[in-house]
């Protein structure tokens, strides 16, 4: 069988900016395939308490856009494994979708998550065409409560992978509602023909093990922040992170 | 039908767009439930049987209409424009957010939701949501900044009585906007059974034409009313602006009357040119995309939401209404702003020349006409919305005006 895919996820300038940069490095070293770095935002909606109170921290200590366009310069230098920018699209919009778009391709971003920016708005924020240009891979995410119309919408447009949503929620929050993996999944493939990764509430290997089977990449995320949040140091946080992550597919 | 399907050169095109506003920016999650509502939005628009449902309920429920009312003694004390006031604060739940929350209740029970979810500030809109789930049998959860809580503190009384979850809101500013978020994120988990009542001319689309669609009976009923006072238009409308939805109620039945001067007032807080200290997004705010809509908001060089601050709650919101945001672009609607302080001023006069208790919410409004009417000619009119009525705001207003009797009865009270 083959091995899943695995894509990580950071919160810049949580805890803050050196241990980004750390954890980001560790984390290639442990196995990640991917790594999402979130620009922190005052209001990320589609994130539960978790990745809310790591943003609030980290715009507290004064993160800017800036500072995160710093660390994907400093870590896509140091680290072969694809970046991502994930935020939300007030923050590209403020900053100008294409001066955003220009300034995260030239910092080495592979590509970009902003799941509040729909395709249907597109005509309005030329942010699709923005991403073309630029060479970023621009990654569309879609849900169970996705509709046939709106999966083939989404699958129009998106480039290198799908980003599912495993369950109805936000980020961080347990898998509990069960929405048929299967018969999701078999939905989304039937539109998308590229890979299918699967996030929201993913937080140890049985959760891997049960959408394995039909996905190719798996995303973790508040997991990993709810181990800085309680961990009595960082280097404390790293160990026990690295042994999450290679334990998820071990 | 004479209410709901009424339309204006300012509406939203299909897409929810207002110009360069509005428009639907929400993450994947909500967009199946945005759609259906905006399907059931459309349909009952043409359709004269909800229509009629709906305005019985207004009639007999919430007790419309509501009275347009000669300010004679403020009128004299100012000495121009002869003032009238449409008293929202009548209405069941004290406020003009039963109107929407009433068509949204209906429109939830022909979608087959089973529970409501509502964001409050002032909890105006939050215990007219509660009401609404009671009387039509939802079950309903009501999220609330907990700074908002501690100012309104007897609406969370009332809406726990009447059944609602309130839960409050630890985030952000713990303020209105955060509630939204909370809200939202609900909506996102409990997508298949609830309905999200969201409280005013705001949010994605079809929420900011859904509620003012609700909104407009004021408007409607002050064309009529005013005609029967004097046989003509006012001459100038006035209502405090957050979102919209009590302004655009008032003034959108006379958006294409271009006689008729029509002022938004946003809440100036401690002043306008103090930063973090005020909630006008029209001194300092900048185009952006939250919560699911596009508008002026304040935010700072990054994007991120400012601090917003007033002395009123359901006022203290970064983003004004996206149809709003068209209007003052196209020049139809005027804005100002009051301060607390003259929002303190008109308070009390109101209080005691007409024996009013405005909601500070609306007093903004009133601090508007105190400093247009004198320099308006007597034969001029202004009608102005009393959104609210103050019974909610007993806690701030004796704080704010040093109330040593009430202090001292709270401190006993506490024993």
């Amino acid at each position: 069988m083959k091995k899943i895919k695995l894509m990580t996820h950071v919160v810049v300038g949580y805890p803050d900016i050196a241990s980004t940069n750390e954890l980001v490095k560790a984390m290639e070293q442990a196995g990640a395939d991917y790594v999402e770095l979130q620009i922190p935002f005052s209001d990320p909606i589609a994130d539960g308490p978790t990745i809310m109170k790591a943003c609030d921290t980290a715009l507290k200590k004064g993160v800017t856009v800036r500072d995160c366009l710093r660390v994907m310069k400093t870590l896509s230098d140091q680290v072969s494994t694809p970046l991502f920018f994930m935020g939300y699209y007030n923050t590209v919009f403020h900053f100008g979708v294409e001066k955003f778009c220009k300034a995260a391709k030239s910092a080495g971003a592979y590509g970009l998550i902003i799941p509040d920016m729909p395709p249907d708005e597109e005509q309005h924020e030329h942010f699709i065409k923005a991403c073309r240009t630029h060479h970023l891979a621009q990654i569309r995410v879609v849900t169970p409560a996705s509709s046939s119309h709106r999966l083939k919408l989404n699958a129009e447009v998106s480039d290198d992978f799908v980003y599912c949503v495993s369950h109805f929620g936000v980020t961080g929050s347990s898998v509990s509602k069960k929405v048929g993996f299967e018969s999701y999944l078999k939905r989304v493939k039937k539109y998308f023909k590229i890979p299918i990764a699967v996030g929201f509430g993913i937080s140890g290997r049985e959760d891997v093990r049960q959408v394995e089977p039909y996905a190719d990449i798996v995303v973790v995320g508040s997991a990993i922040i709810r181990i800085i949040e309680k961990s009595q140091s960082f280097k404390r946080a790293l160990e026990e992170i690295i042994m999450l992550i290679r334990s998820l597919r071990a | 039908m004479k209410l709901l399907n009424f339309k204006t050169k300012y509406d939203a095109d299909a897409s929810g767009h207002f110009g360069p506003f509005g428009g639907r920016y929400a993450p994947e999650m909500l967009i199946p439930a945005l759609e259906e509502l905006e399907r059931e939005y459309l349909a009952i628009k043409k359709d004269p049987d909800f229509e009629k449902e709906f305005l019985y309920y207004l009639k007999t429920y919430v007790g419309r209409p509501s009275p347009l009312y000669f300010a004679e003694n403020l009128t004299k004390k100012l000495g121009g424009a002869k003032i009238y006031m449409k008293n929202e604060g009548l209405n069941h739940t004290g406020a003009h957010k039963i109107n929407h929350c009433l068509g949204q209740a209906l429109l939830a029970k022909r979608m087959g939701k089973k529970r409501l979810i509502a964001e409050t500030g002032a909890g105006q809109h939050g215990v007219a949501a509660a009401t609404v789930a009671a009387r039509f049998g939802f079950d309903c959860t009501v999220y609330m900044g907990e700074e908002d809580i501690k100012r309104q503190r007897p609406n969370v009384f009332w809406m726990q009585r009447l059944g609602a979850t309130v839960v409050p809101v630890m985030e952000g500013s713990r303020t209105l906007k955060d509630a939204v978020n909370a809200a939202l994120k609900d909506w996102i988990t409990n997508v298949e059974d609830s309905h999200y009542l969201l409280g005013s001319t705001l949010g994605p689309h079809p929420f900011p034409s859904l509620n003012r669609d609700f909104q407009q009976i004021i408007g409607y009923e002050v064309k009529q009313q005013i005609q029967e006072f004097e046989g003509r238009l006012p001459d100038m409308l006035v209502a405090c602006v957050s979102g919209g939805s009590n302004a655009l109620g008032l003034f959108y039945r006379f958006l294409e009357d271009s006689s008729v001067r029509l002022i938004g007032v946003e809440a100036g807080g401690e002043g306008v040119n103090k930063k973090g200290r005020h909630a006008s997004r029209f001194a300092g705010g900048t185009l952006g995309i939250v919560q699911g809509y596009k508008t002026i908001f304040l935010q700072d060089a990054d994007g991120n939401i400012a601090e917003t601050h007033s002395i009123s709650a359901g006022l203290d919101y970064p983003g004004i209404g996206p149809q709003f945001a068209l209007l003052k672009d196209m020049g139809r609607v005027e804005f100002s702003s009051a301060t607390d302080k003259e929002t303190l001023h008109a308070f009390n006069l109101t209080v005691k020349l007409e024996g009013i208790l405005p909601a500070l919410e609306s007093a903004h409004a009133i601090a508007e006409v105190i400093k247009q009417a004198p320099k308006l000619s007597k034969d001029k009119i202004i009608v102005v919305n009393i959104s609210g009525r103050a019974d909610k705001d007993i806690f701030i207003v004796a704080e704010a005006l040093g109330d040593k009797d009430w202090d001292q009865f709270i401190k006993e009270q506490a024993k």
